[in-house]
């Protein structure tokens, strides 16, 4: 087991009111699994992602990460956990603008303390395996959004993490690029036995993975 | 990680360059003007540090009462001097006595030169650590030798070894060079002593020194001295300050008290007041520490306003960097890194700044300060500074920056919130609280200034020289001269005066006359002059006549100022006699002949003093005043004059002066005042605008999308213009009802010292805001205007 999540409530009071983003999500997720979250808008798929990557508090409930309880840690520890394990993809790439590609990959190295030397192996590595080498002193604004997407994906799994994290990775590109981010986490899956999560709005992009969350009103409706 | 940091700081700069731009610039104007201004206040505090015993040397003080008013000052009597020697010698390493320091001609061979110098007696080179470079150490040891300053050896005698040469004094003693000194350097007393002779030489010179020597009344020379390692200041005051009142009693009524005051308040603490001392030029040195604090803080302000502005393009980033791993802590020391980056940019501009600018702050200010590129102390507080400067201005960003949540702001709901421009508009208000504040300031010195120097001084200064006349040859040539300067046609009058007419050398007592009430210590100054002194200074006679070639006995004739006719209680004063009160000795009663019109000889800030103009028998004076012929202009007259001056006394300098520049010099600490703090209030200014500009770009770039939806909606661009301009120009009203009560206390206590001040009107007030808003507008319009006139639909189309 991966990381589990018992009886996860989350609100906001607006109003006098209490409104539910998540309400009473349980989630067993096993290693190497490739789940897909879906469900229409404003249904919590993006707030249970946050949830899953620490990003976000929630109110009530237990959340197992490997042999931590992340309910219990303190944001400190929290955020070295997440640091480890898991590894981000934005809809909209979240690159940072004033640093070539080479930097940006380089960037949750230095965090984690990586030497220089062994930076300069890692971020090659990754440029290798993506086809960007000659990509590499140019800056996310050079690349079109395929490419920045590939970048993205690079930076979060250039630290080896046990789980990737992808709000709606192919959201903002056509199909062809979509199908070829899409063909790259299936082989990260099932080649080198990382964990995905993504949110999607498209039937195409989650018959990917091996297994379908649906959500409705913050409700775990379908598994 | 550290490279990293500067790395990114370094493209950030780069990529907004109208940004860095302010920032940089802003903060090295604040930067230069602090470093200027601790410059300043470093040279001020190290005056004298040329002195190695200045912790132990003192001059000797005293002050005396007058009818109630308590006057204090260096001028000590002749006695003192054995008085302390004998009964006082334990508590005293050296005590030296000076004569003021006095300009004086000095003639080797062709060249003759004026310089300013000093008698003192012989333990003078030590006592004033002098640095002998060529001649005896002990120079002072024969009553006929000088010593020299080496600037002044070098003029007299130029590549001719001095020693050993005899020079004329006043073109009447024979003095041999005995020795050259270093020149004193600039930022230390004694510095314009260009020469030393021997004490006794001068007493010998003269006879009413010699005439003083056992007389407690005559308060006309200087007594320094260095006191034992024993001993305290304190103490040794305690053991003297009642010296001469218990050694005379004539003079005791006026209680006399006599105290030493320490080389290390010569300079900034020498004024007194009724008695106490009141400081002096140190609060000049608070008031610009104060300066430079608060435009530092000004430009501090910018960079944090401008940085926390900024946190929407940079709450992306923060996001971003959140959920790869990044804590907080490293997301802070990412933004001080860029602030230390920023600082360390703008002190490299801020040392260019001064660089270029200390010549004419030396000019201004009159010192002769030097980049102090040797000092290590320097750099080291200048580190200290940058980093100072770096933590002010960086720590509120830096933590305010780092706090922001990742999932807000990467989901893109983030809102700044509805106060978190709170403390943005808290800082513009301090900001334009000072601005507002010193604009107040520096119209109300400028004011004070102008108002004085408006103030009428009762004669024609203008067109009017003084040469000064002190050698004996001048004696029994006045009528000689004044006919020979007319006939030239370069002058159309001329009169001598014992003192310059912008000064009163003299002040005198011992009077009695018809209605002196009992007890009345009269305080009269005291100029002797020649028959034509009213009629060239064209002085107005208001009552009875001036003097007269006509009468004879007009030599014993006296005028006296409107004050003093009240001071002495006259009503009809001419005619009335003023008796010397001497039991013993009486000089001849005067008699007044005429009052004339006040005339401003002191500080034009206080009231004109009582004074008499005597008769001059004796020849006692000291200038020639000439009244230049209005026909010619100045340069030609002056040149007729000194051919003139020289046919008759072919060895002296010619020396003269505008009396209307001597008399501007008595506001030359005021305008000295003035204008650096106009300087620094624009500086204060210009910065503090820098500020808004940024700010409003910013608040306009914000709100790129409310204003196309505003003028989609069919707002204009007045509309706009006027909701941007709105908030900003609160702000500055709200600094500037601050600014006001402030600026109206500490300007109104700064006014109090000067007797004939300016009276603070409102409208300087409202001025001064009104100004204040006008800038505002100005400033932040041409942001609004550029962003209200952007087409919205391109504004629109990027969302």
């Amino acid at each position: 087991m991966l990381l589990q999540l018992k009886n996860i409530f989350k609100w906001v009071n607006s109003g006098g009111q209490r409104i539910f983003l998540l309400k009473d999500i349980n989630l067993t997720v096993e290693e190497g699994e490739f789940i897909s979250v879906m469900g229409p808008s404003g249904s919590g798929k993006s707030t249970l992602l946050n949830v899953i990557g620490m990003l976000d508090n929630f109110d009530e409930g237990e959340y197992h990460f490997l042999d931590e309880s992340v309910h219990t840690l303190k944001e400190k520890h929290r955020a070295n956990l997440y640091k480890e394990y898991i590894g981000f993809v934005f809809q909209s790439y979240h690159l940072l603008d004033d640093l070539t590609v080479y930097e940006n990959l380089e960037m949750p190295l230095l965090y984690k303390k990586y030497r220089s030397s062994e930076r300069k192996a890692m971020v090659a590595d990754m440029l290798d395996r993506f086809n960007m080498v000659g990509k590499k002193d140019l800056f996310p604004a050079q690349l079109s959004g395929g490419q920045q997407q590939l970048v993205g994906v690079a930076r979060a799994l250039i630290a080896g993490p046990k789980l990737i994290l992808a709000d709606e990775p192919t959201g903002n590109l056509n199909s062809q690029q979509s199908e070829e981010i899409m063909q790259l986490f299936k082989t990260l899956n099932q080649e080198d036995g990382v964990t995905i999560i993504q949110v999607t709005h498209s039937e195409m992009n989650a018959a990917y993975g091996s297994r379908i969350i649906n959500l409705l009103d913050g409700r775990k409706i379908g598994d | 990680m550290i490279k990293n940091y500067f790395k990114i700081a370094w493209r950030n700069l780069l990529k907004n360059k109208g940004y860095s731009i302010i920032n940089v610039g802003g903060l090295a104007l604040g930067m230069a003007v602090t470093l200027i201004i601790g410059l300043w206040i470093h040279d001020e505090l190290t005056y004298n540090s040329y002195y190695k015993n200045r912790d132990k040397i003192a001059q000797v003080f005293q002050s005396q009462t007058f009818n109630g008013q308590t006057g204090t000052g260096p001028a000590i009597p002749l006695p003192l001097e054995p008085a302390l020697r004998d009964g006082y010698a334990d508590n005293f390493e050296h005590i030296m006595m000076s004569s003021w320091t006095m300009d004086s001609y000095i003639k080797y061979k062709e060249s003759s030169i004026a310089r300013p110098g000093n008698y003192m007696q012989p333990i003078a080179p030590e006592f004033l650590n002098l640095e002998i470079v060529k001649g005896e150490k002990d120079g002072l040891r024969e009553i006929n030798s000088i010593m020299l300053a080496e600037s002044t050896a070098e003029a007299l005698f130029g590549n001719e070894d001095p020693i050993g040469k005899i020079v004329k004094l006043s073109n009447q003693h024979d003095l041999m060079v005995t020795s050259v000194y270093k020149d004193i350097p600039f930022n230390n007393a004694f510095n314009d002593t260009d020469f030393i002779i021997p004490w006794d030489n001068y007493v010998a010179q003269w006879e009413w020194i010699r005439n003083s020597l056992d007389n407690w009344g005559n308060n006309s020379f200087q007594l320094f001295v260095q006191i034992a390692d024993n001993t305290t200041f304190e103490k040794v005051t305690d053991a003297i300050i009642d010296i001469k009142k218990n050694a005379d009693e004539e003079v005791a009524e006026f209680n006399p008290r006599i105290f030493l005051l320490p080389m290390e308040d010569w300079h900034l603490r020498s004024n007194f007041e009724n008695g106490k001392q009141v400081g002096g030029r140190i609060k000049y040195v608070w008031l610009f520490a104060i300066i430079g604090i608060f435009v530092l803080l000004l430009a501090c302000i910018n960079f944090m306003n401008l940085s926390t502005a900024r946190s929407e393009k940079r709450a992306k980033e923060v996001g971003i960097r959140k959920s790869i791993g990044s804590q907080k802590g490293q997301l802070v020391n990412q933004f001080l890194s860029e602030s230390f980056l920023v600082v360390f940019f703008a002190f490299v501009v801020a040392v260019a700044i001064v660089l270029l600018s200390l010549n004419g702050f030396n000019e201004l200010a009159r010192k002769e300060i030097s980049f102090p590129w040797q000092n290590g102390n320097f750099w080291a507080i200048s580190l200290v500074f940058i980093v100072f400067t770096a933590l002010l201005a960086g720590s509120y960003p830096a933590l305010y920056l780092s706090s922001f949540r990742p999932v807000e702001v990467l989901k893109g709901t983030f809102q700044t919130g509805k106060y978190s421009g709170l403390p943005r508009k808290i800082l513009v208000v301090l900001q334009f609280t000072v601005s507002v504040a010193f604009i107040i300031g520096t119209f109300i010195v400028m004011q004070q200034i102008n108002y004085a120097k408006n103030r009428p001084v009762g004669y024609n200064k203008e067109g009017l020289i003084q040469i000064p006349t002190f050698a004996a040859e001048f004696s029994g040539k006045t009528d000689l001269m004044r006919s020979e300067f007319i006939k030239s046609g370069a002058a159309i009058e001329m009169a001598t005066s014992s003192s310059p007419t912008t000064r009163i050398w003299s002040n005198r007592s011992g009077f009695t006359w018809e209605g002196k009430p009992e007890g009345f210590q009269e305080d009269l100054a005291w100029t002797e002059v020649s028959a034509e002194y009213a009629k060239t200074l064209n002085l107005k006679i208001v009552e009875g006549r001036d003097f007269s070639r006509d009468y004879a006995s007009d030599s014993l004739g006296v005028l006296i100022n409107e004050t003093a006719k009240r001071y002495l209680g006259m009503e009809n004063p001419v005619g009335k006699l003023l008796k010397d009160s001497d039991e013993e000795d009486p000089g001849p009663p005067l008699k007044i002949i005429g009052v004339v019109q006040d005339m401003i000889a002191q500080s034009p800030y206080e009231p004109v003093k009582q004074g008499v103009y005597v008769y001059d028998r004796e020849d006692n004076f000291s200038y020639y005043n000439l009244r230049l012929n209005p026909n010619k202009s100045a340069s030609q007259n002056i040149a007729i004059i000194e051919r003139v001056f020289k046919e008759h006394f072919p060895d002296i300098p010619f020396q003269y002066d505008f009396v209307d520049e001597e008399y501007g010099e008595k506001f030359a600490a005021e305008e000295r005042i003035g204008s650096l703090s106009g300087i620094f209030t624009a500086l204060a200014i210009l910065i503090s605008c820098l500020g808004l500009f940024g700010l409003t770009s910013f608040v306009a770039e914000q709100r790129t999308k409310e204003i196309g939806v505003r003028k989609v909606l069919g707002a204009t661009v007045f509309n706009v213009w006027n909701m941007l301009s709105k908030d900003f120009l609160k702000l500055v009203i709200i600094s500037c009802f601050i600014a006001v009560p402030i600026a109206y206390y500490v300007m109104n206590g700064w006014l109090q010292e000067y007797p004939y001040r300016v009276i603070l009107k409102w409208w300087i007030f409202a001025l001064a805001m009104l100004g204040a808003m006008g800038i505002t507008i100005l400033t932040v319009s041409f942001q609004a205007i550029r962003a209200a006139r952007q087409n919205p639909v391109k504004s629109l189309r990027t969302e």
